[in-house]
């Protein structure tokens, strides 16, 4: 699932106001493609160096830019604006509320290709911009599964259909976690290595309990029960409890798995009656946490059992001896 | 039954991977598996109380296994316990 292009009308749409672009030609120019995130400076195809130009970007002209216009004699302008505009571009936007010389803005009309301008400076604008395209051109995965914001932790759970996914999320929000989506989360790879997860907006923050049907969990737990998006922290996959299946006892090993090329965290969950998967749940945000904050539990007792069996035998019956006739901690 | 002492000759003795590993090969059979050491008893296929044992090296252990499969797994414990785990 990715998005191949956008035409320059709905990134006008999207960012007029926020880019605050003026329209200086060219109607016809609002139905070109972009299909790259990447933005170009035409400073060396304007002074007639086009090899490895990228056209497909969108070009903007700058201080720079505008300045070498102004010292090119009339034939010279010509020349470089004419061998820059017969490429394909998407469209041109000239910062600083520079003045445009009229023949370029002539000859972007003639070609279908607009131009804008902008108040803002060429570094703003490019910042600006390249968030709204990068995040426009994003590699994206839809997951079968469900997202909770648990303590600031972003839980993906997954596991096969009827697992319970979606009891354990409403349960999950009951106790004053955040849903984020249920059945279907739209992952984002936001930057290399961080990627973020999100409902569609047709559906969301409802959720589907099978033999109740669907559930507003906006209406029914309020504003504070939600969020539109999180950081996918830690997988869960739950899967059903299997006698002859190996699961983590320690943890001192972290299994991995990945979305989008991602490495994240996955705990694998065996499910049987009597167990309360959502306290499981919560207790893996919690020490999520505490690892962030550089304590490692399974590390922690694996040190402290090795340094009790260091001990001399004596240290040890003592410290038994102790306990027991004393009664205390 | 089956009773069996065996000596601890990993270098650190059975700290939580050696313990993990033990747990995985007493699970994987049906007998019911019983570890002593200096009077505690606890369930070879328990974890806690595997690593609760704080069974140092040169310690020794006995185990008292009963089943169906007994003979099986004391081999298997006692081969995992003289490879050292496989550490």
């Amino acid at each position: 699932m990715k998005v191949d292009y956008i035409t320059i009308r709905t990134l006008l749409r999207e960012n007029q106001a926020r880019l605050k672009l003026t329209q200086l030609c060219s109607e016809n120019g609002l139905n070109r493609k972009v299909s790259v995130p990447d933005i170009h400076r035409p400073g060396l195809a304007l002074s007639g160096f086009v090899q490895l130009f990228t056209n497909d970007r969108i070009q903007v002209i700058g201080n720079t830019e505008i300045r070498y216009l102004q010292i090119l004699d009339e034939e010279k302008l010509h020349q470089s604006i004419n061998t820059f505009i017969e490429f394909e571009i998407p469209a041109i936007i000239i910062t600083n509320n520079n003045t445009a010389p009229p023949y370029l803005i002539e000859a972007a009309r003639r070609r279908h290709i607009s131009v804008f301008k902008t108040p803002y400076s060429t570094t703003r604008l490019i910042h600006l911009l390249g968030e709204y395209l990068h995040d426009v051109f994003a590699p994206r995965q839809s997951v079968h599964g469900s997202m909770v914001d648990v303590y600031g932790v972003g839980i993906l759970i997954t596991g096969r259909s009827g697992i319970g996914k979606s009891e354990i999320t409403l349960d999950l929000i009951e106790r004053g976690n955040r849903l984020v989506a249920d059945d279907l989360v739209i992952v984002t790879r936001r930057t290399e290595e961080m990627l973020i997860g999100r409902g569609r907006e047709i559906a969301e923050h409802f959720l589907e309990i099978r033999g109740l049907g669907l559930v507003d969990v906006r209406r029914i737990f309020g504003i504070r029960g939600i969020r539109r998006q999180k950081r996918v922290e830690v997988v869960v996959k739950l899967v059903d409890w299997d006698k002859d299946s190996q699961y983590e006892r320690i943890g001192l090993d972290e299994n991995q798995t990945k979305i989008l090329d991602v490495d994240l965290p996955e705990v694998i969950l065996p499910i049987n009656p009597g167990k309360n998967v959502t306290v499981i749940i919560e207790t893996i945000a919690m020490n999520f946490l505490l690892r962030a904050y550089g304590y490692h539990p399974a590390r922690e007792f694996n040190t402290k059992l090795k340094d009790f069996m260091q001990q001399k035998d004596n240290e040890r019956l003592d410290l038994d001896r102790d306990s027991i006739e004393r009664d205390i901690e | 039954m089956i009773e069996k002492t065996l000596q601890i000759i990993n270098e650190q003795g059975l700290h939580a991977r050696p313990a993990a590993h033990l747990v995985k090969i007493a699970g994987r059979f049906k007998s019911e598996v019983k570890i002593l050491k200096d009077g505690l008893e606890v369930n070879g296929k328990s974890i806690m109380g595997v690593m609760m044992l704080a069974a140092e090296t040169g310690s020794y252990l006995s185990f008292v296994i009963t089943g169906e499969d007994e003979q099986a797994a004391i081999e298997a414990i006692e081969e995992l316990i003289n490879k050292k785990f496989y550490e």
